[in-house]
């Protein structure tokens, strides 16, 4: 296990690659769940007002 | 009459409800590739001859590299179809891949220079492959900073798809500038006509990589599109109907 982490002397390199690949992917999925939720209350928003009398 | 179902995907209405169906198929889909080619890169693969374990960084790096310049060529092609037939639906899936896009372009500067040190002895060098890639980010940002500054969406659409289309002559200099000029960037691994560079315990998880991260592009873009497309037709009456309550 030790042997993996230490990805052959480069972990300091491997290690923050993978990390920051993943962080990116993570924030993507983050954000676009974000974006989407957001346009919804906006539209339901909108839409609550439209249908007053 | 062939081409019906193209203008059913045009239609905002259609397009929001497809987009809601298909996410979840290319989300899960993309997680399974992604977490199998991790376990194949990380686990499996044999180190490189030379490079030992740090070619492992091309598992996160060319997967990165790759939906930088997939995800422009999809934002320019939409851009352009939506100023040509003035489809609003690709308007907005211009405008969806560009943040997206943007974020990779910076995975793939970022874990390109975490390989660079241990390879070429400097986290950056003015060398034509990364100097493409990084003016691919300027690209990116450009395209939106043009469409926040521009308040009414037609307009802001037909402007920033001129930038976009332009920019794209970009898109085969970066990928054939290891080979047009000197650079410190090995050559292609994977895109080539001739036999990969790599045994299959090194390339069938790269492969599983490109592929799932491609996927995953595609369901961020649908989530993203369903968003865009909620801003921008806002009194439409199906909305009502989509929306649970």
């Amino acid at each position: 296990m030790m042997e993996f982490l230490r990805m052959g002397g480069y972990a300091a390199y491997v290690w923050p690659a993978y990390g920051i690949t993943f962080a990116i992917v993570i924030l993507n999925i983050v954000r676009a769940r974000r974006a989407l939720a957001q346009a919804q209350k906006e539209a339901r928003r909108r839409l609550a007002v439209d249908s007053r009398p | 009459m062939a081409f019906t179902w193209f203008h059913k995907l045009g239609s905002p209405p259609y397009a929001y409800a497809l987009a809601a169906r298909l996410t979840p198929w290319f989300g899960w889909t993309a997680a399974l590739l992604i977490a199998a080619g991790l376990y194949g890169g990380l686990v499996l693969a044999p180190p490189d001859y030379q490079q030992r374990e740090a070619f492992r960084i091309i598992y996160v790096h060319a997967p990165s590299a790759w939906m930088s310049l997939m995800i422009y060529s999809t934002l320019a092609i939409s851009a352009a179809v939506g100023l040509i037939w003035r489809i609003k639906v690709c308007h907005a899936i211009a405008a969806s891949c560009a943040p997206i896009g943007a974020s990779f372009a910076v995975a793939a500067l970022a874990t390109g220079s975490l390989w660079g040190k241990p390879m070429w002895g400097t986290y950056w060098e003015w060398d034509p492959r990364l100097t493409s890639e990084l003016i691919l980010l300027f690209l990116y940002l450009g395209y939106m900073a043009l469409r926040s500054a521009i308040d009414e969406v037609v307009r802001a659409d037909r402007a920033s798809a001129v930038l976009a289309i332009v920019g794209i002559v970009n898109v085969p200099i970066i990928h054939y500038s290891v080979e047009w000029w000197h650079s410190l960037h090995q050559t292609a691994t994977v895109m080539k006509l001739a036999k990969p560079a790599m045994p299959p315990a090194m390339l069938i998880p790269l492969l599983m990589m490109l592929l799932g991260f491609t996927l995953m592009f595609f369901a961020l873009l649908l989530v993203r599109l369903r968003a865009e497309i909620l801003r921008r037709e806002r009194s439409a009456r199906w909305i009502r109907e989509a929306l649970p309550a």
